[in-house]
């Protein structure tokens, strides 16, 4: 019998780990794009003129905002189905993320628009651009630039946060991670490894956080 | 001829505030008239009426032919026909001065990308920066920032200029640059609504000087009647402070 | 505190043990008090510790039905694993009261052990070559096995007829392990908890749930919709566990599994905790060493 090298076990069984690994980057992508449009119109939602849009958009951040994350997850994977909606266990992780995070997309992007100022929306209507018209070329643009930074870090917690994806028996990295763990007991080797696999994602995404952050501060400077 | 803008005893409220008080005031087509008085008059709420960046509290007030204030009333259409030149500039910082120009001729007027940007060329060059297209706000002076705001009414062809202190904002040694492209326009016969306290501007090329104070229209004269012989002791004041240095 | 409650301890002994002289009535001599505690162990063992503290420490389920369970309605801990426990106190002390639980879900338990932090382990513990390097087992006390639970009607009877059906289990269980050996084809979804894998199953998430039939017939025994079928398929043999190193402590415990087997109290016990509340008969108690009834499991 050949050695037993530190890493072996991690070795032979990396592609369980790659098969865990693509399901969370699918995972986060999938979550992040559609917490971005839903997290963009319930934070736009918060300011319009019109209240009982904003009354809606207030209800969903401070819902989603103050339940756990898992509580909304068992919500979709155990609860719906007793409502006769059964959805798919990643389709149970992706919407929760989803709606999840949204709540935080929501609370950026409305400090965001916020921060513009009142005087490129009177600009943009004297042109005869309609309020949506005026969000969307002039205000969200505007907008998203400053939130660039906010969303960045989000999606980084909301990486890290499809591992609780686990629990409903998504065969995400860390399931795979639980699972090679109960069969080898090789614990430190593989939750390195499966730790190891995060990092893989969240520090390149942390320093195209920081380099648009930087691009941004110089591009401002002049302003 | 129906005047171009109508105000008929038209009031406006912030809170309990009573900002304009029974203003009757008319604008005909081609005239150029400076409103002006010390701050806090009302000069800038009325200006600002006029496109419904305010909205009035009562009385009527008729722009082009529409009641601004009526429910019916599409605003978005009324706005394309009016220019607004901000203190502030208020150009988009995301966009080049040229893309500040055409943007709405693109997405409101739906012209064409050539012909949207062969105008915003020509009006570039008309306000005397043809070479600032591809400049972003941030690297203008606040004088080259205000003319570029200037092209970028004038490209949607309204028929109605309004100038709310357009120069207040600026180093004196950039004024003359922007008043300079405002005098072009007169001559071009534009409509306009100038609120200034440039008195050599009001006095060179206006038709008619307004005189506001604590929401009330005081006095309304030709310029050069207006400064030789002011009627009323308030605009007399105002004259004599304003004109000193 | 401690101490004043040691204090109270010994006023209510005493009382017993007054009430019962007078119960007896005319009976000139009263049993003797050292019955209830028997010579004392040598000094530095873990039993001598014990005594000397005066009450057993036991590490058990609190999420069991039918073993360890804390049920809410009583706030009282029920099962077999506490009825055993009680049964040891009453050995080493006379008394089964003289028990403090301790909750100890399945990664705790060998920790808890180690670290000095219970005494023993009653916890639905299936013995292991590999567990049985980290500590001690008893004899076995009870013989579980592996089944699957159902919705009463389902197709699945046996498992054989898993194959290409999703059945479910908690991550790192030997529950895992085995259903992957004798179901290969079966898909296998994994949870942190039984309760969690019911929840799926009534979900529709997955068609069954494999674990000890204990377990299961402790959920069926709180839903009626579901039920127990194909009997068991490997042999899982609970035993007590020990800290290495406490002989007197296995022998102890030995003692009265032993003497609960032969007397008959085993059946009591088993009837009153199991048989009664998930309809099951009480079955013959296992004997032997745990190896030699591993023999004569189901292949």
């Amino acid at each position: 019998m050949p050695p037993d090298y530190v890493g072996k076990v991690v070795i032979d069984n990396l592609p369980l780990l790659l098969e865990g690994f693509w399901i969370t980057i699918w995972l986060s992508i999938l979550s992040s794009l559609i917490s971005l449009v839903l997290g963009t119109v319930i934070g736009v939602a918060r300011i319009v003129p019109f209240r009982p849009l904003r009354s809606f958009g207030t209800v969903y951040v401070e819902f989603f905002r103050n339940t756990p994350l898992l509580i909304q997850l068992f919500f979709f994977y155990h609860g719906l189905p007793r409502a006769g909606i059964t959805f798919s266990a990643f389709e149970s992780a992706l919407w929760s993320l989803a709606i999840y995070h949204a709540a935080y997309v929501a609370e950026a992007v409305r400090a965001g628009i916020q921060s513009i100022h009142r005087g490129q929306m009177e600009a943009a209507r004297s042109l005869g651009f309609s309020y949506l018209a005026t969000m969307r070329y002039i205000i969200l643009p505007q907008a998203f630039a400053i939130v660039i930074p906010p969303l960045g870090n989000l999606f980084i917690a909301l990486l890290k946060n499809t591992s609780l994806a686990s629990t409903i028996a998504v065969a995400e990295l860390l399931y795979q991670g639980e699972v090679l763990d109960s069969r080898t007991f090789r614990t430190f080797e593989i939750f390195t490894a499966v730790g190891i696999l995060y990092l893989c994602l969240t520090l390149p995404l942390g320093g195209f956080v920081n380099l648009v952050e930087r691009r941004l501060a110089r591009a401002g400077r002049g302003a | 001829m129906a005047p171009m803008i109508s105000f008929r005893k038209v009031n406006k409220w912030f809170g309990s505030n009573h900002v304009l008080k029974d203003v009757t005031f008319d604008v005909v087509e081609g005239e150029v008239v400076v409103i002006c008085g010390p701050s806090g008059s009302g000069k800038s709420t009325l200006i600002r009426c006029i496109n419904r960046l305010e909205p009035i509290g009562n009385g009527e007030l008729v722009v082009d032919g529409i009641s601004v204030n009526d429910r019916k009333a599409d605003i978005n259409r009324l706005r394309q026909e009016i220019g607004i030149v901000f203190q502030s500039f208020n150009l988009f910082p995301h966009m080049t001065a040229l893309e500040n120009i055409t943007l709405a001729p693109l997405k409101v007027r739906k012209m064409s990308k050539e012909e949207a940007e062969a105008t915003g060329l020509r009006l570039l060059a008309r306000v005397g920066m043809p070479e600032k297209a591809n400049a972003y706000p941030a690297h203008l002076s606040g004088g080259q920032q205000q003319r570029v705001a200037i092209a970028r009414a004038l490209a949607m062809h309204p028929k109605i200029m309004l100038f709310d202190e357009p120069t207040s904002a600026l180093d004196p040694e950039m004024i003359k640059e922007v008043l300079d492209a405002m005098k072009d326009l007169v001559k071009d016969g534009m409509t306009m609504v100038v609120v200034t306290h440039e008195m050599g501007f009001a006095r060179e090329v206006s038709h008619r000087i307004t005189f506001m104070d604590n929401g009330i229209i005081v006095e309304e004269n030709t310029p050069a009647e207006f400064f030789a012989n002011p009627r009323s002791e308030r605009t007399k004041q105002f004259l004599s402070k304003i004109l000193k240095h | 505190m401690k101490r004043l409650l040691t204090f109270f301890s010994w006023v209510i002994l005493l009382s017993l043990a007054l009430g019962l002289v007078a119960g007896c009535g005319p009976t000139p001599v009263p049993p003797t008090p050292t019955k209830a505690a028997p010579t004392k162990a040598p000094e530095g063992t873990l039993l001598r510790k014990i005594q000397d503290r005066g009450k057993l420490i036991l590490g058990v389920k609190y999420d069991v039905p039918l073993f360890g369970y804390l049920n809410p309605q009583t706030n009282q801990l029920e099962g077999f694993d506490v009825a055993l426990g009680k049964e040891i106190a009453k050995k080493i002390f006379g008394d089964e009261t003289k028990v403090e639980f301790k909750q100890a879900v399945s990664k705790d338990r060998i920790p808890f052990l180690q670290q000095d932090v219970v005494d023993l382990i009653i916890s639905t513990m299936t013995i292991t070559e590999a567990r049985e390097k980290e500590i001690d087992f008893s004899e076995v006390y009870y013989l579980a096995g592996q089944s699957l639970l159902v919705p009463k009607g389902s197709p699945i009877k046996s498992i054989a007829d898993l194959e290409g059906r999703t059945v479910a289990s908690v991550k790192g269980s030997t529950s895992e392990k085995n259903i992957r050996e004798k179901a290969p084809k079966a898909n296998v979804i994994l949870f942190d908890s039984y309760s969690e894998c019911v929840t799926a199953m009534v979900g529709k998430r997955a068609e069954a749930v494999t674990t000890d039939d204990i377990i299961l017939a402790g959920f069926a025994s709180q839903n009626k919709d579901l039920t127990l079928v194909g009997g068991l398929f490997t042999y899982e043999p609970y035993g007590i566990g020990i800290k290495k190193g406490n002989k007197e402590l296995v022998d102890l415990v030995n003692g009265v599994i032993r003497d609960l087997k032969a007397s008959g109290r085993w059946k009591e016990i088993y009837t009153k905790e199991i048989g009664d509340k998930a309809g099951i008969p009480a079955p013959v108690p296992p004997i032997g060493d745990w190896r030699e009834i591993m023999k004569s499991a189901p292949k």
